[in-house]
Formats: C-alpha cells, structure tokens, sequence
C-alpha cells in the first residue's frame, strides 16, 4: 500500500486545480461533500499541512518554470490558447533553405505560358524628367507582370530620380488591378564617384568614352550581380530614355529564342535634321579593318564605335534598317548597343559580363557582346525592329538650332522692313494713286465737260485699283504674322527639345 | 491499514498523481507553444526579407495560411553602406561560403560548423551536378543541412542555405583523381568548373554581402578563425596555401604535403610559352609537359615562416579563397573560356588584376585537402 493513499488528505481535487488553490483553509464555504471522515487526529492535520505546502511548492514552480520557458521562446502567450493555429506577423516561421534545379530556367521561346521569370535591369542617373515616360512603358508591357522582377541601380543622381522612383513603384505595387503589380522590386543605390558629366557633349565626347564607358560597365555588373536570382530565365536590360517601343517587345524578342539578342535603335529628329536618325550604333558586325586596328592599339584601349577617330568599317545594325523589312529578319553581331538587350539568364550566370576593363579592345555593351560571342553563344539583332530613343540635342545642335533662329529672326526682321517699305511705298504710291486719280478725276471732268455721259464708269475703276492694293498690303501683312507663328512653334520645340 | 472504499476513494487525491499530472500539463503545453520547426533569434527574423521572391542570402518568411499572397514590397538596398573592413565581426560584415561540390564529405560540414565567425552572418551556397553522383551528394547534403539548420543549437544555424543543381552536363563521368588531372581533360573540365562556380556566384551573390569565400567540398580542415583571420589583411583576394595530410610511409607517420599548385608568381618562361600559343589553348600547372618555371606558393612554406607573411599572386586557386565582394560585383569571374591562356581560378585571378584588384596568398596559413 502507497504510503500517502492513506494519509486521508483534505486536500480535494477541486482546492487546486488549474492553480486556483491560495492554501487557505475553504471551511466556510459551502461544501458539498456529503461523506467527509471526522474528526481528525493531529499528526495527520501536521501531515496534511506537509503535504499542502508541497503541492502548492509544485505549482509554484510549475508557473515560474512556464514563465521562464514563455520568455525564453520568445513566442506570445497568446499561441497558447490559439492553440498555435492562429499566424502572427510577429511570430513568423522562417524558411532558412532554398533548392533550385537551374535547368529549369533556361529560357524558351514562349517564356510566358511557363512562367519564365524576366529581371528587367534599368540602369538610372539623374534620370528623373524620362521617369513618367519609362513608368507608361513599364505598365504597358504585355510579358504578364508578376513574372517580371524590376530591379533599378541609381547612382550619383543630384535630382529626386530615387524620390520619384519609390513612389511610383510603390502606387504601382499597390494597385487595384490585380495584372498591374510586378514580382520583386529592388531599388540599388551606389555612388561610384561620377567624374564625367552627364550632359550630352561630355558623354559622346571622343575623349571621354573609354573611361565613361567602363564606369557605365562597373554600374552594370553591380546591377547585375545583386538582382540576378536562380529563378531567372531571362534578363531584359532597358534604358529609360526610350521613347517608343512596342508594348509586346518582350514576347516579340523572345520568340527568336537567342541567347543575345537587340533591336534597332533609332531616334526622331526635327525637320530640319531629316526627320530621324540611327542612334544606336554599338551593335555591328566585327570587320577585317577593325581587327587589324585592334590589334595596333596597346591592351587598356577601347574602341568605340561612332567615332572618325576609329574607322572601323562594321557593318552596323543601325545603318540596315528597312522600314517596310520584315520585323523578323535577323542579323549576327558581335558588339551590341545597351538601350534595349534581351538575353537569355544563363548567359549571365555562366560569367558573361560588361567588361570594365579593356576586353579584346572593348568595354562595357560592346565588351558583353565580344564575350558572350566568345562563349559560343548566339548573338543577333534585328535591323528592320526598331524602337525609339528619344531626340536630346546636341551641343552642336543647339548651336545650330540658335544659328536656325537668329536667322529666322533677321529673316523676319528683314521681312518686317520690307513690308514697311511696302507700306512706306503704297502709301507714297497711294499718295500717287490720290494724285493720279486726281487727275483722272481732273481730266475725266475735263472730258466730262467735253463729252457729257461719256466718263461715269471711270471713277470706279480707280476705286478698284485702290482696293488690290490694299489687299496685297494684306497679303504681305500676312506673311508677317506666319512667320511669327512658326517662329513661336520652333520656339516650343525648342523649349521641348531642351527637356528632353 | 485498512483503507476505507466507496465515494471516498475519489475524493483522495495523492501529491504523487497531482505531480505526475502537472508534469504531463507541462509536457502538452510545451509541445503546444513549440511547433515542430524551429524558432529563431529576433535579430534573424529582423534580416528575414517579407517575400519568397527575395536575395537568397537572406531567410524569408513562410507563407501563412490561405488568401492571396500580396506582390512582394518595393525594397532599396543601399550598396553605398555594405562595408568590407578587415575586422568584419565588428561590424557584423555578411559573408557568403561558396562551394562547387561533387561529393560530399562529412569532414567538410563537420569543419563548416567549427567555424568561429557567427553563423548567423554565414550563408551557404552550393551547386551540385545533376548526375547519380550529384544527387546522393545533394541526399546527404540536405540530410545535414536539416540536422543543423532545425535540430541543432541556434548558433550553429547558418544564416541561409542556397542548393542549386546545375544546368549542365558534367563533362567527365568519372571523378577519380587520375582521370581528373590527365592534362587533355583539364581544359574540359576546368571550363565547366567555371561555369559551375560563376553560376553560383551570380545567382546568390545579392545585395548585402560583403566577403565571398571560396571553399572547395573536399578541404576538409581550417582554423576556426580563418575568415576572421584572411580578412584581417584587408585585401581584394586572398589565398591561403592548401596541403593534404597523408601516412608518409617512409617515415611511418602522418605528414603534409602542398597539394594546390594553381597559386603562383609569373615567370618570363610561361609568358613565353604563352606568346606562342594559339588563342584558344591554355597554360596549365603541374605538368612535365609544360615547365612554367612559374614559383608556386605551395613551395613557399616555412615551417618556422610568419603565420600572416603575404605575397603577391598572379594566379590562383579555388580550395580557398577569400574575396571582397566589390571584386566580383566589378565583373571579376572565373572565365570558362582562354583568357590570356588562362582558365576558371587563374584566370580570375587575371581578370581581378586587369581590373585593378592585386591578388595575394599567404603561403604559410594552411588549410587541408582531402586524401582520396
């Protein structure tokens, strides 16, 4: 027999449990049990009190060990009645492992019925006044958008680029329409200590390339290397300067199902200019000359294309274009041009990359298509597919522009005089006219008196007279006001022009 | 003692049931606060990124329950603030361990988990082939990778674990050594080693990493400090000299030997060698064939040499290698093509110099391969 089976405890379930039990004695409260054992004798009374203190020990050290164990897990008190089936924000579970098959992302050509995932890379620099227009061609692209991953690099920007840049995204995250919202969206921020400018005349200066490109090939990489994920298939890089562009030119680059692969990249000009040029001109055929010119020029010299200073003679993606070719046609290359690339993930992962350093004569985009065409893999582009970069004007440009206006205005001006001696000479003439119909007038009455009835249709035919000369005052007056509506629309152009 | 029966028998309780059952009240609802996966520190969850489609060397939070999963958030990273120092614990520097395997041995994890660095700033990554070989390694991988990052101790977990298989064939079936080094399969080989480790490399490098260290799957013992220790000397790439341990039978005792020849000085002879090579042919090391007369770091050690005595590297290898982030997010990858006649570490280590970052070794800090 177990020793306290017999101790005849008063101590009865219901003193204690769930801890209510504060071990006073419940003697005047009202008791149903209706076969209690009395009276008791003093040992046991001694013992039972043992035994109280120990139960109520237990307790004791039951909730502080609860405490201890709640405070220790760090998990709310409240995952106990919920019965852990209630989620918290705060107390989240992490997933610290993460598998992926990499040959399930190698990019097809029709990438949106399985899901490929796109890293759209925009590379940004005080680029705030193209961020609406870049913000209208990113809503209207037709890749589904949870499948494209945006990631941005803005850096050594002195303009609100990065402000702007949050809050559209974030209204664009936020949308109401479920199709609108992109997958991951990451915004870089890095200074690389800009040394050139970014105004039109230092960047495409002869001068400057070598080492602004390699800059632009640093910010790249850095793009590159922190946004590319093991679940891309492909990566789409994107200038935000880009005017117009098909909003299906994801799907109409993919469906070549190269590895590398560009557009044609023009841009509109004004009238006077011819109306549009090839802007793009880092995407060309390697030739026989410019070769051999590599090969003169000693290891950290980067040949760029558009240049006098190297005639290269490539054939050039730009120059081919057709407007009525085929969209489809396919060109090889061996350099391409940064505005619009759309290539394959895996030929990033393997290693290609914007060389920023002098890669068989090249940097940066034309350095990416040397290496990726050195890896075996296929790079094309499609002359007769163009998008459009949008019209900045040159320095020289704006000289010219300036010289087009200044002559506009001594056009004009010279206009006005002339009008003014016209005037200066109807009115002299005019005064001729008084006169002269004075003296008809004279002379019709004088022949009035000689013939009567004879001259009564004389006088209106100088009235007539009178009135064509009015009406080429006007005409010249006109001609005056014209000139001074078209000077007012090259001056909006102009004001246009300069945003852009 | 009789005792009395009946109605009475239920109101006697004894302490020892009393015990026994608020031991058991105890052990249910432990088991109901603690869920079957484990919990975190608050300075971990505090890194977690919100959304699965996040840099992978970040955990993530596990989506909860039903309803429609929100578009992940727009997230800035500022690389202006990802420091690299030479003291990376002082401020909590995030160190990415890469590793191209193709076996696994259990000496590796085993040596992974001594190391001193808080694992809370270690993520790991590996990329495996694809073949019968790859997949039992990646079996017995996962198999630790559980045991650690769920059963074990908090501050063995490692911060996160990226396992990525590649897309691939392997070029050679066999991985025995002898096959592996014949001279006319290095050129394969190695070029696939370095679309292997690019692949990892660019696909885990993320946004908050400060340091990548390269950690070859069968170096199987390093100091417990040793990225403490390569990173103190504050420079872009750092080798440390790889020897193996063996039973050197002459001496009827264990010995060490240099084992990685990859890390060398130029020598006029292999850039003469060089000159006349065609463009797509490569130098390599080790080969009686081809005499570089290149001084190799292996054959630098001193037994009695200063721990930390550092010299200038023209190439290196892959069994460990600790680089600044900043060198490989500026383009530096291991060319899986001829570059300058070199291929994957060497011509890293090329590509890092043409670049500007100056490779170094340290050819009497020792780490050890593996003895097959």
């Amino acid at each position: 027999m177990l020793p306290f089976a017999s101790s005849g405890s008063k101590v009865t379930p219901r003193h204690h449990v769930g801890g209510y039990s504060n071990g006073y004695p419940r003697g005047s409260t009202f008791d149903i049990s209706p076969h209690r054992f009395q009276p008791r004798g003093t040992a046991s009374a001694y013992r039972s009190r043992r035994t109280q203190s120990f139960v109520r020990l237990a307790i004791v050290a039951a909730v502080l060990f609860f405490l201890i164990l709640l405070s220790w897990r760090g998990s709310s008190a409240l995952s106990i009645f919920s019965l852990g089936l209630l989620a918290h924000d705060q107390d989240f579970q992490l997933e610290t492992t993460r598998y992926y098959d990499l040959s399930n992302v190698q990019g097809t050509a029709r990438g949106w019925e399985r899901e490929e995932r796109i890293l759209l890379c925009v590379p940004l620099r005080d680029a705030e006044p193209h961020l609406p227009m870049f913000f209208s061609h990113l809503q209207n692209f037709t890749y589904p958008h949870h499948l494209i991953d945006v990631a941005f690099l803005v850096s050594d920007s002195k303009d609100r680029t990065l402000e702007v840049l949050v809050q559209n995204m974030e209204a664009i995250q936020a949308s109401e329409d479920e199709k609108m919202p992109f997958g991951e969206i990451s915004i870089i921020e890095k200074d690389f200590g800009q040394v050139v400018n970014q105004d039109v005349e230092s960047r495409h200066g002869f001068a400057a390339q070598a080492g602004r490109r390699k800059l632009m090939a640093r910010a790249r990489n850095w793009l590159l290397s922190a946004a590319l994920r093991p679940y891309h298939s492909w990566v789409y890089w994107r200038d935000v300067d880009v005017e117009t562009a098909p909003f299906t030119i994801l799907e109409d680059l993919m469906r070549h199902n190269k590895d590398v692969i560009v557009p044609n990249v023009w841009r509109p000009l004004p009238e006077w200019l011819g109306g549009e040029q090839p802007y793009d001109l880092n995407s060309w055929q390697e030739s026989e000359t410019a070769l051999a010119l590599a090969d003169t020029l000693d290891e950290d010299a980067v040949i760029v294309e558009g240049y006098a200073e190297y005639a290269t003679w490539r054939p050039h993606l730009a120059y081919l274009r057709d407007p009525f070719g085929d969209p489809d046609m396919e060109m090889e290359l061996d350099g391409v041009g940064g505005v619009s690339i759309l290539a394959k993930a895996k030929v990033f992962r393997y290693g290609v990359h914007f060389p920023a350093f002098s890669f068989e004569k090249h940097a940066e985009t034309e350095g990416f298509g040397k290496m990726a065409r050195r890896m075996d893999f296929s790079v094309v582009g499609l002359p007769h597919y163009t998008i459009w970069h949008t019209y900045e004007p040159s320095v020289d440009d704006i000289k010219h522009m300036e010289q087009m206006e200044r002559e506009k205005l001594a056009a004009e001006e010279a206009e006005k005089e002339k009008a003014e001696k016209a005037m200066k000479l109807k009115e002299s003439f005019g005064d001729a006219t008084g006169q002269w119909e004075k003296d008809k007038s004279d002379l019709a009455n004088i022949a009035l008196e000689e013939k009567k009835e004879t001259g009564a249709g004389a006088p209106a035919a100088g009235t007539e007279d009178k009135t064509d000369a009015k009406v080429a005052a006007g005409k010249a007056q006109g001609k005056t006001e014209d000139k001074t509506g078209d000077k007012v629309n090259a001056g909006k152009d102009g004001v246009e022009d300069g945003k852009t | 003692m009789a005792r009395p029966m009946g109605p009475v028998r239920l109101k006697k309780t004894s302490p020892a049931t009393l015990a026994v059952g608020a031991a058991l009240c105890i052990f249910i609802l432990y088991f109901l606060i603690g869920s079957s996966t484990p919990d975190f520190s608050a300075s971990r969850k505090a890194t977690a990124a919100v959304h699965h489609l996040s840099p992978p060397t970040s955990p993530f939070r596990k989506p909860t329950g039903s309803g429609k999963p929100k578009p992940p958030p727009v997230t800035r990273y500022n690389l202006n603030n990802v420091t690299i120092t030479p003291d990376p614990l002082e401020s909590r520097e995030n160190i990415l361990l890469l590793t191209p395997m193709a076996r696994f041995y259990p000496e590796y994890w085993d040596n992974l988990l001594q190391l001193s660095y808080p694992h809370e700033l270690i993520t790991l990554g590996f990329i495996l082939p694809k073949t019968k070989e790859g997949n039992t390694a990646t079996t017995e991988l996962q198999k630790r990778i559980t045991k650690t990052q769920k059963y074990g101790p908090e501050k063995d977990r490692f911060k996160s674990i990226i396992i990525l298989r590649e897309d691939f064939e392997p070029p050679l079936s066999s991985q025995d050594e002898s096959e592996r080094h014949k001279m006319h399969n290095q050129k394969i080989r190695r070029a696939a080693m370095a679309k292997s480790r690019n692949s990892l490399l660019f696909s885990t490098l993320g946004p908050s990493t400060s340091w990548v260290f390269w950690l070859d799957a069968d170096v199987v013992e390093t100091p417990p400090s040793i990225i403490q220790d390569l990173a103190r000397h504050d420079q872009p790439v750092v080798a440390p000299n790889c020897f193996q341990r063996y039973w050197n039978a002459e001496k009827k005792e264990m010995d060490e030997r240099p084992y990685d020849f990859n890390n060398w000085q130029d020598s006029p002879n292999a850039q003469e060698l060089a000159k006349q090579m065609g463009p797509d042919d490569i130098l390599l090391e080790g080969y009686a064939e081809m005499a570089t007369f290149r001084s190799l770091m292996a054959y630098m050690h001193k037994d009695d040499g200063l721990l930390h005595e550092e010299v200038p590297l023209d190439g290196v290898g892959g069994a460990a290698l600790l680089v600044k982030a900043d060198v490989h997010r500026d383009g530096a990858m291991f060319p899986a093509f001829p570059f300058y006649h070199l291929i994957e570490t060497e011509g890293f280590a090329k590509m890092a110099k043409r670049l500007g970052w100056q490779p170094i070794g340290l050819p009497n800090y020792k780490v050890y391969h593996y003895n097959e």
